[in-house]
Parts: C-alpha cells; sequence; structure tokens
C-alpha cells in the first residue's frame, strides 16, 4: 500500500514537472526566458495573499465538475456534458437570485439557490441517465451533445428573458452584495463556496465507499452483469448516479454566479467542464484527490494570468491551456509507467516467494 | 433559394463526411477517436498556416494532413501501446490541441491588428455536369474537397466490406484475439485506422480554415467534431449510415446560417436552429434502436501471455 501511494506522488509530479517544463520550452519559442517567468508567477503566486486566494478560488468549480465526472465515472458511465449542466445550475442560480435579491435574507437566498442550481444541473443530469436507461442511448454522446444544447439555452436566455435592463449586451444585471457568497478570507475573493466544494468532496467520498449506494454504484461500474445477477437494479443507478453528477456541476454555477461573476455573461467558464475531466483523472476519480488536483489546475490558471500580466514580456494567455493539457497527457501516460512498475515489483515479490 | 441552401448543405456536409467516415473506419477496428475535435482544429489550424505562408491551398491541405496526423499519432500512440483510456486521452488531447493551435498561431503571426486572411478554395464547375437543371449547381459546383468526397464514400465502404483487409479491421473491432491469432498484429491494424483518422480528420479541419472561411480562430471547429463523431454512431459504423446522418446534420446548418443571415432571428430564436444538430443526435440515438457497436469499441488489447 505505501508503495503504491509513494509510486502514485511520485509518478504523478514528474508528470506535472515534465508538462511544465515541456511548456516552459514552448515559451522560447516567443524568445521568453521560461525559466524567469516560472519563478516570477510562482513566487508572486505563494507571497501575494489575494493571488493564493485566487488559487483556491479556481479551484472551487473545478473540484465540483471533477466530482461530478468521477462519480459516473465510478459507475463506469461518461459523463461528458459537466459543462451543460453547469451552465443549467448557472442559470438557475442567477435567475432566482435577481428575484430573490433583497427580498429575502442573504443565508436563506443562497440556500434556496443552492438546491436550485444543484437541482437544475441534476435534472439535467438526470434526463441523461434515464435516456441510457429507458431506451439504451449512449450516456457519452447525448452528454456531450447536451453541453450545446444547454449553451444554446444560455445564450437565448440572455438575449430575452435575462437580458440586462440596459439592454445593450447579452448579459444579465448584476447581482447586489446581499446575494452574493460571503468572502472567507479578507483582502482575497475567496469565498465560502470553496468550503462547500471541499465538503462536497468529504461527502461523495462518504457516499461513494461507506454506504449501500456507494457500492450499488461501484458493483455496477466494475462487473455490470455481476450486479445485475446480485439483484441491483442498474437502471436505477444510472439515473441516480446522473442526478447526483448533474447537481454536482450544477453547484458549480451557483458558486462561480453567487461567488465570483454575480452576474451571468456569454460563454463564461467555457472550459470547467473538460478541466473537471481532467482533474479528475489526475486524481483517479477519488473525491479526496480531486481536492488537491483542482487546487493544482487552479494554480496553473493563477500562473498562467501572471505570467500574461508580467511586466516587460508578453505571455500569451493560451499558456494555460497548453500547460493544462501537457500536464493532463503526461499523468495519462504515468498511468503506464505507474502500471509497469507495479507488474514488475509484484513480479519481483513473486520470485523471491518463489 | 432551395438551390443555394442545397448547395450549401451539401457544402457544410463535406467535412463532417470527411470525419464520420474516419471514425467509421477507426471505430470498425475498436478506436473511438476521441481526440477527433482536435484533430479537426490541428487541421484547420495546419491548412491555414500552410496556405497563409506559402500562397498555396495545396501545400496548405498537406500541412492540415501532417497536423492532423501528429494528433491522431500522440492519440494511437497513448491509447493503444500505452493501453490508456480512450476518451479520457481524447479529452486531453482536445485540449492540448486547443491550446497548441493558439499558442503558435501567436508565435507565428504575434497579434495582427486585422484578422488574416488567405482565399478560400474556389469552386469548380464541372463541364457538361454542372450545366444540369437543378443537379448540376448543387452537386458539381462545389470546391475540391467535396469532389473528394464522392470518391471517399464508396472508396471506404469497398475497403471495409469488399477487401480482406476491410475484414480484418472488422474483426479487429470484434474479436482481437481471432485476428491476433491469425497471426496479424492488432495494434498494428488499429494504429494504422487511427492515422487514417488523422488524415481524414486533419482535412476536414482544413475543409473550414482553406476550404470555407479563408481564416483561422480559435473556436473555428466549435464541436463540429464531435458531430462527425456522433453521426458514425447514428450511421451505425457504416459509411452508408454516415451518409444518411450527414446530409440530415448538413440541411440544418445551412438552414441556421440561412436564417442568420435573412434575420430570421427576430421571428424564430436562433439558437433553435444552431442547436438543431445537437438536438438532432440525441434525439436520434435515443429513437434508433440495433446498434452494431463493434464488440471491443474502447477497449485497449492486451496479448495473453
Amino acid at each position: 500500500m505505501n508503495t503504491k501511494i509513494r509510486d502514485m506522488i511520485v509518478t504523478n509530479a514528474a508528470a506535472i514537472i515534465a508538462g511544465l517544463l515541456l511548456s516552459g520550452l514552448m515559451l522560447l519559442l516567443l524568445h521568453i526566458n521560461p525559466v524567469e517567468v516560472f519563478v516570477y508567477s510562482i513566487h508572486t503566486m505563494f507571497t501575494d495573499k489575494y493571488t493564493m486566494g485566487e488559487v483556491f478560488l479556481k479551484a472551487t468549480p473545478l473540484i465540483f465538475t471533477a466530482l461530478a465526472f468521477a462519480f459516473t465515472f465510478k459507475a463506469n458511465l461518461f459523463n461528458i456534458g459537466a459543462q451543460g449542466q453547469f451552465y443549467m445550475g448557472s442559470i438557475a442560480a442567477i435567475a432566482l437570485s435577481l428575484r430573490l435579491d433583497g427580498k429575502v435574507p442573504t443565508a436563506v437566498l443562497l440556500i434556496l439557490v443552492c438546491l436550485t442550481a444543484a437541482l437544475s444541473g441534476g435534472l439535467m443530469g438526470a434526463l441523461i441517465g434515464f435516456l441510457k436507461a429507458r431506451y439504451k442511448a449512449n450516456e457519452f454522446l447525448v452528454s456531450m451533445m447536451s453541453t450545446y444544447v444547454a449553451l444554446a439555452v444560455m445564450n437565448y436566455l440572455l438575449r430575452t428573458f435575462l437580458k440586462e435592463s440596459k439592454g445593450e449586451y447579452p448579459q444579465t444585471d448584476a447581482l447586489t452584495r446581499a446575494a452574493w457568497l460571503p468572502v472567507m478570507v479578507k483582502g482575497t475573493r475567496l469565498h465560502i463556496g470553496f468550503v462547500l466544494a471541499v465538503l462536497s468532496a468529504v461527502g461523495i467520498w462518504i457516499l461513494l465507499y461507506k454506504t449501500p449506494l456507494g457500492y450499488r454504484i461501484r458493483a455496477v461500474g466494475s462487473n455490470a452483469s455481476a450486479a445485475r445477477m446480485s439483484g441491483i437494479a442498474s437502471n436505477k443507478i444510472f439515473v441516480t448516479a446522473f442526478f447526483i453528477s448533474g447537481a454536482l456541476a450544477g453547484a458549480a454555477g451557483f458558486t462561480e454566479v453567487n461567488g465570483v461573476q454575480h452576474m451571468l455573461i456569454q460563454d463564461f467558464n467555457s472550459g470547467v467542464g473538460s478541466a473537471g475531466l481532467g482533474i479528475a483523472i489526475l486524481a483517479n476519480a477519488n473525491p479526496i484527490g480531486i481536492i488537491f488536483a483542482s487546487i493544482l489546475f487552479g494554480a496553473l490558471g493563477v500562473m498562467g494570468n501572471l505570467m500574461g500580466r508580467m511586466p516587460g514580456v508578453n505571455v500569451p494567455a493560451s499558456i494555460v491551456d497548453l500547460m493544462q493539457g501537457f500536464v493532463m497527457l503526461f499523468v495519462i501516460i504515468s498511468y503506464f509507467f505507474r502500471h509497469y512498475l507495479e507488474n514488475r515489483r509484484e513480479k519481483r515479490r513473486l520470485q523471491k516467494g518463489a | 433559394m432551395i438551390i443555394s441552401l442545397l448547395k450549401r448543405a451539401l457544402m457544410m456536409s463535406t467535412p463532417l463526411l470527411f470525419g464520420s467516415i474516419a471514425e467509421v473506419i477507426a471505430e470498425r477496428s475498436g478506436m473511438m477517436v476521441t481526440a477527433i475535435e482536435g484533430i479537426f482544429l490541428m487541421g484547420a489550424w495546419g491548412g491555414f498556416v500552410g496556405t497563409y505562408l506559402t500562397g498555396s491551398a495545396f501545400i496548405g491541405i498537406l500541412a492540415a494532413i501532417l497536423s492532423g496526423l501528429v494528433a491522431a499519432a500522440v492519440y494511437g500512440v497513448v491509447c493503444i501501446y500505452l493501453k490508456q483510456h480512450q476518451v479520457v486521452t481524447g479529452t486531453a488531447i482536445n485540449v492540448l490541441a486547443a491550446g497548441i493551435c493558439t499558442y503558435l498561431q501567436r508565435v507565428l503571426f504575434g497579434v495582427p491588428t486585422a484578422p488574416l486572411k488567405i482565399s478560400p478554395l474556389p469552386e469548380i464547375a464541372i463541364p457538361l455536369l454542372s450545366k444540369i437543371p437543378v443537379m448540376g449547381p448543387v452537386f458539381f459546383q462545389q470546391n475540391i474537397l467535396t469532389y473528394v468526397v464522392y470518391l471517399l464514400i464508396p472508396a471506404a465502404y469497398f475497403l471495409l466490406f469488399k477487401t480482406s483487409f476491410g475484414l480484418t479491421i472488422r474483426s479487429t473491432g470484434e474479436n482481437p484475439e481471432a485476428v491476433d491469432v491469425a497471426g496479424i498484429n492488432v495494434n498494428a491494424v488499429r494504429f494504422f485506422t487511427v492515422l487514417l483518422a488523422g488524415v481524414m480528420g486533419g482535412i476536414a479541419g482544413a475543409f473550414y480554415s482553406v476550404g470555407y472561411l479563408g481564416m483561422f480562430t480559435t473556436n473555428i471547429i466549435g464541436g463540429r467534431g464531435w458531430i462527425a463523431f456522433a453521426i458514425c454512431f447514428l450511421g451505425n459504423w457504416n459509411p452508408k449510415g454516415a451518409v444518411a446522418g450527414t446530409v440530415v446534420f448538413g440541411l440544418t446548418e445551412a438552414i441556421a446560417i440561412y436564417m442568420q443571415s435573412v434575420g430570421g432571428g427576430s421571428y424564430f430564436p436562433n439558437e433553435l436552429f444552431i442547436a438543431m444538430p445537437y438536438l438532432l443526435t440525441i434525439i436520434l440515438t435515443v429513437s434508433r434502436r440495433n446498434f452494431n457497436v463493434p464488440a471491443k469499441l474502447g477497449v485497449a488489447y492486451s496479448k495473453e501471455n
């Protein structure tokens, strides 16, 4: 067990460093000194309180979307549509917040909005699960396509019912402070949504590993026919797992709308779904691992922004995608090496035994 | 008006056919090429850069093929030889492709004040055939890539169902053990189909930048790779089905563009037309029964020791 954890840390760390190294080399193409840029951004990140807060702030929605992917993944289902469920949650959050803003106490508003956002994301997820259960529709395909439908719905609403009262841009009115998620650390933008995200991760871990439902989900995931033989209704599991998954992604919409944006704009956070997927892989779909992996991805995003703002050099914003892409790819490759190391150790052990 | 609509529909179908037929061949061998969106994007970028720098669309398309091949090769090595998850690897490559294209675009061209343009592929009117009423202008006044598609469809069908290599490809997706026992290298067959998907996906991507828009933007593909992926499913892993599926999509996309251009958006929500292909995919996936899913689709092959 110990060697396994050590392998995991070593291979993951190697993969992350390799990803950053390669992104750094790409900077050479723009005649930018990568060492200088990386030192600057890492140093600023660790010394500036506001920037440090940004890391956790960026990690918050990622924890949710990564959990969303990981949760269905445990049932061997693919929810690639977290982005769409995130948009659904965001729409619900902004619509309800605008309606309740100033009319009810903040605490009541936030609880209601959170539940509604999670519910709307969850319903969209459950619909995918239902199509899978009832019509044997390919959930991968349906969830993938559902994101584009959700995006169209959001764009339509932003152009019509939710359009700002000034009527200039396709975006909503801004929320007043009464509807904002309270800030956790003074001098940063870090709001209590982060705590909610961490608690959700812990909750999902308990749900998956300590409850009968979690057991059934994992049973369907590891061997669907064996699970069926032992009387587990896999169709129900499809719907339930997708509902919970969608609700998690919807909750991310809530924390982003009420915690960060305080309004809804077109195409916002368009990479949160695929980044969540990458994070879930990085953490091997382990809910606790997801917390740390999300913080890492948050840090990559913040580092990218810092580099872009670094005085004197001109680092393009696409460096963030580049770093995240390389890190994801190398982590996937590192799984191969970890597996290889494990096999070799096992062989040695067996040889010693013989 | 109907003629120009149909013509546009066929035009918009071209890249989708390239992509979905590539996907059909690869998935028949068991490889779900989930990196298709990234392959499209790399192709679009490579095609633009090649054409812009040399002034030759031919070289541009070669560059697109090369870029698509690179993305497909990375995908193939990680999924086939390192046996990692196909969906997961595809997602990583899609993110990476977006990063690399945008980044290299910046490296090559800086931040231009005006958008960089190339002249899109010209329409070539085929003598005589283009004179046929209705059919002529729709089918025989298109750019070269559309004509290539006419040849590609029967060629793909012939390859898959009439040649022994096609049988090998199909068996590799159904029963790789049997293929292995017959002394054929399963992984090599799969890698070949993935590379083929890279070539065809690269051309498909180039269609958007070189063939149609004459420019490159980061969101130029906008999920159309996934549509090609979906058409492969809907077409039941058959080139003929892919054609049927693509016609539907090409038509909706042409209508969406038409509605936008005539300002139909004030009567109908434009977004409905934009979402239509995606909605259709969902509806068709749900309504369609009896899929012939290749049995080992998405499953890496390991030799028993």
